[in-house]
């Protein structure tokens, strides 16, 4: 706690609408309500803005060492086109974290692009118009938000237009760079602090149930089962309670490196 | 969970709500179906109290969850959470929910310590993420009937 006093003054100032203070819960919940846990995509898959936020808390790297150019955009597999779409919303918080509203508009207008190439792009447009502005303007806090309800926008059209099965694929994509860049910086300054960052065997274990529970046709994917393959390979990197050791964080960078350039072509850096 | 929270929320909070309360939602309800007209309605005020943190620099997420609440069973939802990131959990429920409540436990179900902001049928729960990984909030009915709500969370 900061200070019990400041927040009893914090409650009192707030009186007339609600109260504010600290919070002694001592009933733990039931097996049965943990065991009834909603799980929805939405709010239990955090953004990569919220991992690097995190990050930020412990180190400030250099972000702009981690920009890329995008690879080529069109493709006629459209599992591919949704990964790579989530790899590039990622690649957006990494611009906003570097502060390089150039960088912001290059992703929106690659995320707009890939959107339309997979038939999503109506109501994309506009906020691929709201990127280039905010980035304009360097409103990076508006601009974490953007992308996140951008990412959002491309699920709920995807869903409209029954491409449920896409959806999980631009969670991954998107999850796959945040963490290829989170390990990227955490490698090059190995604290067991910031590797523990990396240890997420929840969410991990969530994406493979989302691939395995594919249709066939995209299961059998050449792209999405390496994809698979690698998140594999990352639970077991992770697997012990302890934070990730720094060979662990390596083996990290290495796997979802290699998936990133397999989902939208070899890195070149966007300097 | 370590330390919480900053008094100067609280008077951003306060002027948030204030401004928030003097002036109709500004998303409206769409038209559609009763269903849709709920949810909302459930979200605007949820949206609103999630609104009131970002004066102080929370960013807010785009998910939500719509649901129904229970006198007799609560609604837990999971959560993964960064250490050392900041959180409000915040959710607000239509009417005949009088008074509800919001909690985080940590994936054991055991209770984190936290901060809680209470207005009726508007409830939030703030913590700082001692550890990386899955939590649970809980959202349950204290006074009220049943009814439905949103849930909403920001961070920073």
């Amino acid at each position: 706690m900061r200070s019990g006093l400041q927040l009893i003054g914090a409650a009192m100032a707030l009186s007339s609408f609600g109260t504010l203070g600290a919070k002694e819960t001592k009933t733990s919940l039931t097996p049965q309500e943990i065991k009834g846990a909603i799980v929805l995509d939405e709010v239990a898959l955090p953004t990569p803005g919220e991992f690097f936020a995190a990050i930020n808390k412990l180190d400030r790297p250099n972000w702009s060492q981690l920009a890329r150019k995008a690879g080529p955009l069109a493709t006629t597999n459209r599992a591919q086109a949704s990964l790579n779409l989530g790899t590039r919303v990622a690649d957006g918080y990494i611009a906003v974290e570097s502060q390089d509203g150039q960088q912001v508009k290059n992703v929106g207008k690659d995320i707009v692009e890939l959107a339309k190439g997979l038939g999503v792009s109506q109501s994309i447009l506009a906020r691929g118009n709201s990127i280039s502005d905010f980035a304009e303007n360097n409103d990076w806090n508006a601009l974490r938000e953007e992308l996140d309800a951008t990412e959002g926008e491309v699920k709920h059209q995807m869903a409209d237009q029954k491409d449920n099965e896409l959806i999980a694929l631009v969670t991954i994509g998107a999850w796959l760079r945040g963490v290829q860049a989170a390990s990227t910086v955490v490698a090059a300054n190995y604290q067991p602090e910031s590797a523990r960052l990396l240890r997420q065997p929840a969410i991990v274990e969530y994406l493979v149930e989302q691939i395995d529970g594919l249709p066939n046709r995209l299961k059998n994917d050449e792209l999405v089962g390496k994809v698979r393959n690698g998140l594999i390979d990352i639970k077991a990197a992770v697997a012990p309670s302890t934070a990730p050791s720094a060979e662990n964080v390596k083996s990290i960078q290495q796997t979802t490196s290699q998936l990133v350039d397999v989902i939208s072509g070899p890195a070149a850096s966007a300097k | 969970m370590k330390r919480l929270f900053f008094p100067i929320l609280a008077l951003v909070l306060t002027a948030s709500l204030q401004a928030d309360l003097a002036t109709p939602p500004a998303t409206p309800a769409p038209a559609g179906d009763a269903s849709d007209s709920a949810e909302a309605q459930a979200r605007s005020a949820a949206l609103q109290l999630a609104g009131a943190f970002s004066n102080d620099g929370y960013k807010l997420r785009d998910g939500y969850y719509f649901g129904d609440l229970d006198p007799k069973k609560s609604t837990v939802i999971e959560v993964n959470l960064f250490a050392g990131d900041e959180y409000w959990f915040c959710a607000a429920a239509n009417d005949p929910a009088r008074k509800i409540a919001v909690e985080v436990y940590d994936e054991e179900g055991k209770p984190v310590e936290q901060q809680y902001y209470s207005d009726g049928a508007n409830a939030a729960a703030g913590v700082v993420a001692g550890a990386s990984g899955k939590f649970l909030v809980k959202v349950s009915l204290v006074e009220g009937e049943k009814s439905q709500f949103c849930f909403v969370y920001a961070y920073k």
